[in-house]
């Protein structure tokens, strides 16, 4: 049994003992404890050093806004997480744990020389200290703060865990099921409205778990939560623990991580570790308590210091008993309760030291029936200990005036300085707040959503008015929902009901200059340094908490913000809400990448698109590049071959005789009606009226600014059809912008469009046996008439397709579509079909190259959004004819017709080497920086002519054709001459063979 | 024909993918739905997400002009509707190879739905079917019972949703 | 994560289902060469840009519609949405300004 653990008490198990390690050293817990709980049984209290002065700390809450235990939690490989609270991370076998911010050991760090050094360290030491030497910055500084920096250690291999998502609609989300979440839960359920009710523990009952003597309708606290659970599940009410609300967005969508492996000894196979819930609800209701304000005095950080309220939950919930000769100094009632059950469990108390002059008779009779001193209208000047509190110095306060103190020996010091409504939540969704007077303290006011706020996060204490306004706000969102429930009435014995007071620091008779109180016990933040901060000129609290990082740490203020603002308000002369407080944003408590990651890490991290013939890709060694959402064959390398080697192959073997292409990625539309003509004719730049069925022709798309948005060759499959492809990129977006132009700029006309991209796979074949090969294929084409830009419905290889005859290759070219059922089927008949001809399958890579040695663009490649027909050498595209088509208008803008607009022309280099892509052009290379740069080149490759090729942009660049110009590349400056972008068969001959 | 199970034991839910039959997708204005239903011998409802049957074919209502049908192969829906195409002008294309169809089950299949729609699937009545997305893909949801679903996928999407549904089956089975 | 009301579905649906597609009520032109090349600059690029009450064009990928909004910028919130080609609801309707306030 460990030293301070009182047996049989809690809610541990005290027949399932359960082992694990802190810093390397075996400990005893039982189940159902936390590590700190654990390790207070062990008496260990020194659990971390802080971030800045490298202060021994031990656990000063028992819940999720713990600020100092911070340790990192291991189970093997890969799972290692730094900065977990000890307050939080439930005991399971075999966990490993270890605390942070020290060095060699947590007992004796060498770090801790930052202590003795803290006047240099003040607040805005960064801004102040590291100005001079200029050169000192990049060699010592930087390297020693980055040493120095970061909390905890970062995990450096991948997380081997999953996490899961899901979107949950409820009618009534209750946060925190304390006494008020409960009641709230029992009010709304009554109805059969579908209810929700969370709790970040591990156990649902809040604060009545640490209360066990209050009685209710006749039951012991904890019997009638179990009483209250065991009805809400009957009613249906969806409880859920390990759950924490970590953030409210519009229209009440409640974010929820919830927590699913982490306490268990061995998680069952391929469960997830957490998971977030998307969570809808009609009526949210906010019963999330309050948190227990330190007191800011010297040396309130030694170990062994902590929240009363924090001690109580360790004796009641895992019967740990803090420590054995508690002093107690509080400005609130709450604390005697501690107190008291202390001394009810073996505890000796020191004394209680309370700021206040006055004090309940009743807490008065029940220090003295314990044989408790209580020292009131006194302060706490000072602590002692080094790596655990030894005693503290208590001294009256008589009109503002420190007298002789006293030193009393303590082994553990609890203190209370009264409660904050926990409104971080409400604050997510700018609900405003005001400022109580009576309480000290920010209570919700002007609402934002449909939410309800019930018990102590409105400001109330004890268990009475809380279960009361519980009620009263479930049945409010009840009514909210349009149903009607009834009020419920709740009988509480033994309540403990409180008041009490506010400080700034606690008064003092010592030099307030060297006074260690602390405000931000992780960031190391002082009530000196928060003064010094409004004295150097800061007076919003924003700039205060920037300057001194007050509130910045892992508790976002949760124990810090409303200490520091008392300070900040007196040194400023304010009264509180004049200062205000600072902005709380998302997530309550930290939060695991891994649970917003959810499902998208990995291969499912986002859609990776695939075609009917990918699989022969795949089994044929071909090399994929990703292209939108698609992973498309780049290029088949034949074993020993780079890429280079294989595209060049792949280049000629197409030029030579016949080359075989994936082209199914190609975006498809079928615009059918009556009306699709004139449809076409005000959407494209291109004349469709005189297009015959059965023949096709190039499109241009332009957005109304006249650049060029998509293009592709468009298929007339009778006087009502037309069969339009895009870019692969462009598919939905250009698909999207036809349904734009239909349903809002002309609804009138009938003319209907249908994606048909996914519903055909398409085969380019490219060569000069192109033709040769397909024929016999191919049952219900005309041959005779079927010349280049042909199309028709028809029969290949005995599978329904639609042909076209079209080249990007400047070879004979065709695509087949077929249903993408037989995209497979078609693609190896083709591959048998042409073995006699020594068929070449090739990727994105050789099309590429191909297309470009005929000059053909690639919109989103050489154009980029500000490239009209006119600089793309496309005039030839337009309708002049035509009186309106999208974009038209724009093309006599005077900036579109000004002299000196980038234009598409050839690049050829002058001693043979290979531009880069994107490189910038200038047309003097010996000029100044920075350089005058006339235009960018779009596409560089190596051609099958044996030289490279490139296009590019350049101002003025028809005009300039035979110019050289100059490319600054990193290995030097390019001489290259400006010619056609047509490098390859200019006058078509290979297309009319 | 592609016929693909994935079966476990006792099953929290099955996932598969489901022959495919005939799939059309049919425009027409408001004013013709008539004429074309007549035609073709199937109630085009005009309620978005609302369906209609009969004889082994069936139409959902997916716009105030779209209709998305559904019939076995071979069906004689298509030329019946051209017989009118000049009293009711219309589009009605093929896409029976567009999308997969996979079919969910069993008492999960809700939750597994619930992964990555953000839609209340859950309050969807049945015999109804919405377009909606599952993560980023778009898709077509149909409920046919209380736990039992239709989820048509983009064919070149079916392997992201199908790896994000495999992720979805492993949860089940661990029971977390 | 908003809900928006789709006009042709009769539905509030989450966000995720929509797309913006910008300000409403930007007519394009019948005779764009009938313009000067100022008011086709301000028809192309000039935007209200509103703090406050704005209409905005959204499409829904249920039911694949195009359709009005007013939406106010500040606080975010759906003041109402209505059919493409329905008239601009006016700003100084009460029940407008009703919904506006809840």
């Amino acid at each position: 049994m460990s030293r301070y653990r009182i047996p049989g008490k809690g809610r541990v198990d005290h027949g399932a003992p359960v082992s694990f390690t802190f810093d390397a050293k075996i400990y005893a817990g039982l189940r159902g404890d936390t590590v700190a709980s654990a390790l207070l049984a062990n008496g260990v209290h020194l659990m971390g050093r802080s971030f800045k002065y490298h202060r021994p700390r031990g656990a000063v809450t028992a819940g999720s806004e713990e600020p100092n235990a911070l340790i990192g939690t291991s189970r093997g490989k890969g799972r290692f997480e730094p900065n977990t609270r000890a307050t939080v991370q439930e005991l399971r076998a075999g966990l490993v744990a270890e605390s942070q911010n020290k060095w060699p050991s947590l007992s004796f760090d060498l770090g801790a020389i930052n202590d003795r050094a803290y006047m240099l360290f003040s607040a805005g030491f960064y801004y102040k200290t590291f100005m001079w030497p200029k050169s000192f910055w990049d060699k010592v500084y930087e390297p020693v703060i980055r040493g120095a920096a970061g909390l905890g250690k970062s995990p450096t291999e991948p997380d081997p865990d999953h996490y899961a998502s899901r979107y949950l609609h409820t009618d009534v989300l209750i946060v925190g099921a304390g006494p008020a979440g409960i009641a709230a839960a029992m009010a709304a359920a009554q109805s059969g409205a579908d209810v929700t009710l969370v709790d970040e523990n591990p156990e649902m009952g809040g604060s009545l778990l640490s209360d066990p003597a209050v009685q209710i309708d006749g039951k012991s606290a904890w019997d009638w939560i179990d009483a209250q659970l065991g009805r809400l599940r009957a009613a249906g009410v969806r409880l859920m623990t390990r759950t924490t609300a970590i953030g409210y967005y519009h229209q009440n969508m409640v974010g929820l991580c919830q927590r699913l492996t982490d306490h268990l000894d061995s998680p069952p196979k391929g469960a997830p570790r957490e998971r977030l819930w998307r969570v809808r609800a009609r009526q949210v209701v906010l019963a999330q308590g309050a948190l227990e304000k330190p007191l800011v005095f010297d040396g309130n950080d030694r170990p062994g210091v902590m929240l009363a309220g924090a001690a109580q939950t360790y004796l009641h919930k895992y019967g740990v008993r803090v420590g054995d000769t508690p002093a107690v100094v509080t400005s609130h009632d709450s604390a005697y309760h501690a107190a008291f059950d202390l001394a009810d469990n073996g505890a000796r108390v020191a004394a209680i030291i309370d700021t206040r002059d006055e004090v309940r008779p009743d807490l008065l009779d029940g220090a003295r029936s314990r044989g408790i001193e209580v020292l009131a209208g006194h302060t706490v000047t000072t602590t002692t200990g080094r790596l655990r509190v030894k005693s503290v110095r208590a001294a009256a306060v008589r009109g503002g005036t420190v007298g002789g103190g006293r030193t009393v020996p303590c082994d553990c010091l609890l203190m209370c300085g009264g409660w904050t409504p926990s409104l971080h939540l409400f604050s997510h969704t700018r609900g405003s707040l005001v400022w109580d007077g009576g309480g000290q303290t920010f209570l919700p006011d002007r609402k934002t959503e449909e939410v309800e706020i019930a018990g102590a996060g409105r400001g109330l204490w004890g268990y009475d008015p809380v279960l009361a306004d519980g009620a009263a706000a479930g049945l409010r969102a009840l009514e909210g929902l349009g149903r009607v429930g009834h009020p419920a009435g709740f009988h509480v014995t033994n309540d403990r009901p409180g008041t009490g007071t506010s400080h700034a620091e606690l008064p003092t008779d010592g030099n307030p200059g060297k006074a260690r109180a602390f405000v931000d016990f992780q960031n190391d933040v002082t009530a000196k340094d928060i003064r010094l901060a409004v004295r150097e000129g800061m007076r919003s609290i924003e700039h205060v908490k920037r300057y001194t990082t007050n509130g910045m740490a892992t508790d976002q203020g949760k124990m810090s913000n409303i200490n520091g603002l008392m300070i900040a308000a007196d040194a400023l002369g304010k009264a509180p809400p004049q200062v205000g407080l600072t902005t709380f944003r998302p997530p309550y408590t930290p939060t695991s990448f891994g649970a917003f990651c959810g499902y998208l890490r990995g291969e499912t991290f986002q859609p990776t698109r695939k075609t009917p013939i990918d699989p022969w890709a795949e089994a044929n060694g071909a090399v994929f590049e990703p292209v939108a959402q698609w992973l498309r064959a780049w290029y088949f390398p034949k074993p020993g071959e780079d890429m280079h080697e294989a595209v060049l192959r792949e280049c000629k073997a197409t030029r030579a005789s016949l080359g075989i292409f994936d082209a199914s990625t190609l975006g498809k539309i079928e615009v059918a009606g009556p009306d699709a003509v004139e449809f076409m004719n005000r959407l494209y730049t291109n004349p469709w009226t005189k297009l015959q069925p059965g023949r096709c022709r190039y499109g241009l798309l332009l957005g109304e600014d006249g650049f060029i948005r998509d293009d592709g060759v468009i298929g007339r499959l009778s006087p009502d059809l037309f069969h339009v492809t895009t870019t692969t990129g462009g598919a939905a977006r250009v698909l999207t912008m036809m349904e734009d132009y239909l349903q809002t700029e002309w609804p009138d006309l009938d003319v209907w469009l249908t994606s048909t991209t996914e519903q055909w796979a398409t085969v380019a074949l490219n060569g000069p046996n192109a033709l040769r090969m397909l024929q016999p294929l191919v049952q219900g084409v005309d041959w005779n008439d079927f010349p280049h830009m042909s199309c028709a419905d028809c029969t290949v290889a005995g599978l329904p397709a639609r042909l076209f005859r079209l080249s990007f290759t400047g070879e004979i070219g065709f695509e087949v579509n077929v249903p993408a059922r037989h995209g497979l089927t078609l693609w190896t008949a083709l591959m048998e079909a042409g073995r006699p001809y020594d068929i070449c399958p090739y990727g994105t890579e050789t099309m590429h190259v191909l297309r470009a040695e005929k000059g053909y663009i690639i919109v989103g490649q050489d154009t980029d959004g500000t490239v009209t027909p006119a600089d793309a050498g496309l005039d030839w595209a337009i309708g002049k004819a035509k009186a309106d088509f999208v974009g038209k208008r724009s093309l006599s803008r005077p900036d579109i017709v000004a002299k000196g607009r980038k234009q598409l022309v050839g690049l050829l280099t002058e001693d043979g080497s290979l531009l880069q892509e994107g490189a910038q052009i200038v047309l003097d290379p010996d000029q100044q920086t920075p350089m005058k740069m006339v235009g960018h080149v779009t596409s560089s490759y190596h051609s099958t002519m044996g030289h490279p090729i490139a296009m590019a942009v350049i101002e003025g660049g028809f005009d300039r054709m035979g110019e050289t110009v100059f490319v600054p590349m990193p290995d030097g400056v390019r001489k290259a001459k400006i010619t056609s972008t047509v490098f390859y068969d200019p006058d078509n001959t290979r297309l009319k063979a | 024909m592609t016929y693909e199970k994935h079966q476990f034991h006792a099953s929290p839910i099955l996932i598969e993918e489901i022959a495919p039959g005939l799939r059309l997708s049919l425009r027409v204005k408001p004013a013709h739905r008539a004429t074309l239903a007549r035609a073709m011998g199937l109630d085009l409802p005009s309620r978005v997400g609302a369906r209609a049957a009969a004889h082994g074919a069936e139409a959902l209502c997916l716009g105030p002009d779209e209709w998305l049908i559904t019939a076995p192969e071979g069906a004689g829906l298509p030329k019946a509707a051209r017989a009118v195409y000049s009293d009711a002008p219309h589009s009605l294309v093929d896409i029976s190879d567009r999308e997969i169809t996979l079919r969910l089950s069993g008492p999960a299949a809700v939750d597994a739905l619930t992964t990555c729609c953000p839609r209340d699937v859950a309050a969807m009545a049945v015999g109804t079917a919405a377009r909606t997305v599952f993560d980023s893909a778009t898709v077509i949801v149909w409920r046919d019972g209380p736990a039992e679903f239709r989820m048509d996928v983009w064919r070149s999407f079916a392997p992201h949703v199908r790896a994000l549904l495999a992720q979805v089956e492993t949860e089940f089975h661990a029971g977390l | 994560m908003l809900l928006i009301h789709c006009p042709y579905c009769d539905d509030t649906l989450p966000e995720l289902e929509f797309t913006y597609a910008g300000e409403a009520h930007i007519a394009r032109p019948a005779d764009p060469s009938a313009l000067s090349d100022a008011e086709w600059r301000d028809f192309l690029f000039i935007r209200t840009n509103a703090r406050g009450p704005h209409y905005e064009r959204w499409r829904h990928v249920g039911c694949g519609r195009f359709f009005n909004a007013l939406r106010d910028t500040v606080s975010d919130r759906f003041l109402m949405t209505y059919k493409a080609g329905e008239a601009r609801p006016d700003l100084n309707n009460p029940t407008l300004t009703r919904e506006a306030a809840e």
